[in-house]
């Protein structure tokens, strides 16, 4: 009874309790609005659309735990799938290159950024502003309309299920788990808190903050590049706007999951779970038949409101602790 | 104090973008003669106005420092364009009730912003980029998505008309708050509590001022002066659209870069926000003129806000 009562307390005080407690009720709001919830074809077409969603929330997690922010992230989605629309082609070889040319470019901005913001020490919120024009501008100037062509095997393959059961995008998100599981483990991890949480300190106790930082960055970017790889597979071209509500929408989620601004708290787990939830929102706009005139607004509330909670629950931390 | 006479001048920021709106215009009247006449000089600057009025709350807001920058003030510019038009309904005697209404609307908003950032917390840019979104939402519910109204004909007359046919009245208007504004910067204890909290709000608060109340106002200040941007934007269109304010964001944020205010804050002014202003509209006019698309001008945008802080901030830390 006793350790009942101090895993209850544990779960309360954690930051992610409040994350958990909304996620709850929204499930419940979701399976009276949304016809057919728990059935098997919801499921489907609900994790269809959150999976690039907790896919960037991880990766803005990730910049966020080393203290950093990146804005550029939704241009990136976008420009990534541009890129691949643009390269893929029937053969398996053109596809695989799209895919590798994806990763290739996503870690080039992340260098890109990371370059500015850890060696040349530049405040991140402006040059990942800055280099979100410039991500979105070559998208824009690649495809000046949506379009591109995905091979109808690759976006088939994507909406297909793994032994007949499995959706692809379930055994995308377990292997994320499993890197998760092993990223948990390594040295990286646990350098992304000390430098986020204590620079200073981190420094002392030798760990090279540059190369750590530009880790966390990489990492990043290759959550990026899943998502978008996962987001040309549902919709099937290249749009150099497609991404752009991303950027909001993963700070919002890594927020919610508990992460904070400042870096060294939260966790990638939070993040995904902080996604989960934004998705779960955003989907009672669609079923509760909110007015497309409403929609700019609800969501932009909606996301206000996360950061709200979010800013308000990292208060209560710090008054507590 | 180590720099006198002349190599003091040449040094001073203000100087060196007075002389890259020159060269813009120079550059202008290669590609096209015709540039640097007068008329289309002051054409040039009349479009400038509406960039001047939101850089000037920007300026405000990057002044007060805590990474403070306000990315709703193009949604703000938008939706005081269809308020405005909406309010007044093309007559006259309305006019003194859009210039208190107007404002006030973008006072509100840009409380709302003040009170995420400084009670809340949340980065600014992450909190206005929020609000800008909800403000355009905003926009497209009270329109939805067609604005309507239009501007009465004495507004119409300050948009497009010129003193003497020459000088635009709009421009006449811009310098008589740019002499305002720097005055208040400059001259007054409002304007020295404000450098002071942006260089440091530690020492600011111990020496009695309300940081976090002051600043929230001073985004405040910049949600009004977006929304007044937003009416005379409306005094120059005649009839409204929507979205009109987006292109003012990021050229806001270039223009206070350009003009020697510190993003980090606390250091600057602006008066180089303003020929900032002229600088980055100069460039759009060139920009559009040969033909340069969306995607070439944010390009054009994004490098030259990265190299902007490149050279400013790093020199600093």
């Amino acid at each position: 009874m006793l350790k009942i009562n101090r895993y209850v307390k544990e779960i309360y005080n954690s930051t992610a309790f409040p994350g958990i407690l909304i996620f709850l009720i929204l499930i419940v709001i979701n399976a009276i609005i949304q016809p057919g919830f728990f059935t098997y074809y919801s499921f489907k077409l609900n994790l269809f659309s959150f999976t690039p969603l907790i896919l960037v929330s991880i990766s803005q997690a990730l910049v966020m735990l080393v203290g950093a922010l990146d804005l550029s992230i939704g241009a990136a989605v976008s420009l990534l799938t541009v890129f691949m629309a643009s390269v893929m082609g029937d053969s398996p070889l053109s596809i695989a290159l799209a895919l590798i040319l994806a990763l290739g470019a996503a870690w080039a901005m992340s260098l890109f950024n990371g370059f500015f913001i850890s060696y040349l020490k530049l405040p991140p919120f402006l040059v990942t502003y800055a280099s979100s024009a410039i991500w979105f501008g070559i998208a824009l100037y690649i495809m000046p309309t949506p379009g591109g062509y995905i091979p109808r095997s690759f976006y088939k393959f994507y909406r297909s299920d793994f032994l007949g059961v499995i959706p692809i995008p379930v055994l995308i998100l377990l292997g994320i788990g499993i890197i998760y599981f092993i990223l948990s483990r390594l040295k990286i991890y646990k350098h992304i808190y000390a430098v986020g949480g204590k620079e200073e300190a981190a420094w002392a106790s030798g760990i090279k903050i540059h190369a750590t930082r530009i880790k966390a960055f990489l990492w990043s970017g290759f959550f990026v590049a899943l998502a978008a790889i996962c987001l040309v597979s549902e919709t099937a071209t290249g749009d150099a706007r497609c991404g752009l509500g991303y950027t909001l929408n993963s700070v919002a989620a890594a927020v919610i999951g508990g992460v904070s601004f400042s870096g060294g708290k939260g966790s990638l787990a939070g993040a995904a779970v902080g996604g989960v939830i934004l998705g779960l929102l955003i989907n009672i706009l669609y079923f509760a038949n909110v007015t497309s005139f409403y929609q700019t607004f609800m969501k932009g509330i909606i996301v206000i409101g996360a950061l709200v909670v979010g800013s308000i629950t990292r208060m209560k931390e710090q008054t507590t602790s | 104090m180590a720099f006198s006479g002349w190599r003091r001048i040449l040094v001073n920021r203000l100087t060196i973008i007075i002389l890259l709106v020159f060269l813009l215009f120079l550059l202008g009247e290669i590609i096209f003669p015709g540039f640097m006449t007068l008329s289309h000089i002051m054409s040039i600057l009349r479009l400038s106005v509406f960039l001047g009025i939101v850089a000037l709350g920007q300026t405000l807001v990057v002044l007060s420092g805590n990474e403070g920058i306000d990315i709703s003030v193009g949604s703000v510019v938008s939706l005081g364009v269809v308020v405005s038009a909406y309010i007044l309904g093309g007559q006259n005697f309305k006019i003194p009730q859009a210039l208190v209404l107007v404002p006030l609307i973008g006072f509100a908003i840009g409380l709302a912003n003040g009170v995420g950032v400084s009670y809340l917390s949340i980065p600014p840019l992450v909190m206005t980029f929020a609000m800008g979104n909800v403000i355009e939402g905003l926009s497209l519910i009270l329109t939805k998505g067609f604005p309507t109204g239009q501007a009465p004909p004495l507004l119409e007359v300050i948009g497009s008309g010129r003193l003497f046919g020459l000088i635009p009245y709009l421009v006449l208007l811009w310098i008589l708050f740019s002499g305002i504004a720097v005055v208040m910067l400059r001259k007054t204890k409002w304007g020295n509590v404000l450098y002071g909290v942006g260089t440091n709000s530690l020492a600011a608060e111990l020496s009695g001022v309300m940081v976090k109340r002051f600043r929230m106002y001073v985004y405040a200040m910049c949600g009004a002066t977006s929304a007044l941007a937003g009416l005379l934007l409306l005094s120059y269109t005649g009839t409204p659209y929507l979205n009109l304010g987006a292109p003012y964001i990021m050229p806001s944020i270039v223009a206070v870069a350009i003009g020697g205010t510190s993003l980090a804050g606390g250091k600057g002014g602006y008066a180089g926000t303003a020929i900032g202003c002229i600088a980055l509209t100069t460039l759009n006019s060139i920009l559009v003129a040969i033909q340069a698309t969306e995607a070439i001008r944010q390009i054009v945008y994004g490098s030259l806000l990265l190299a902007l802080i490149t050279v400013s901030e790093r020199r600093e830390s």
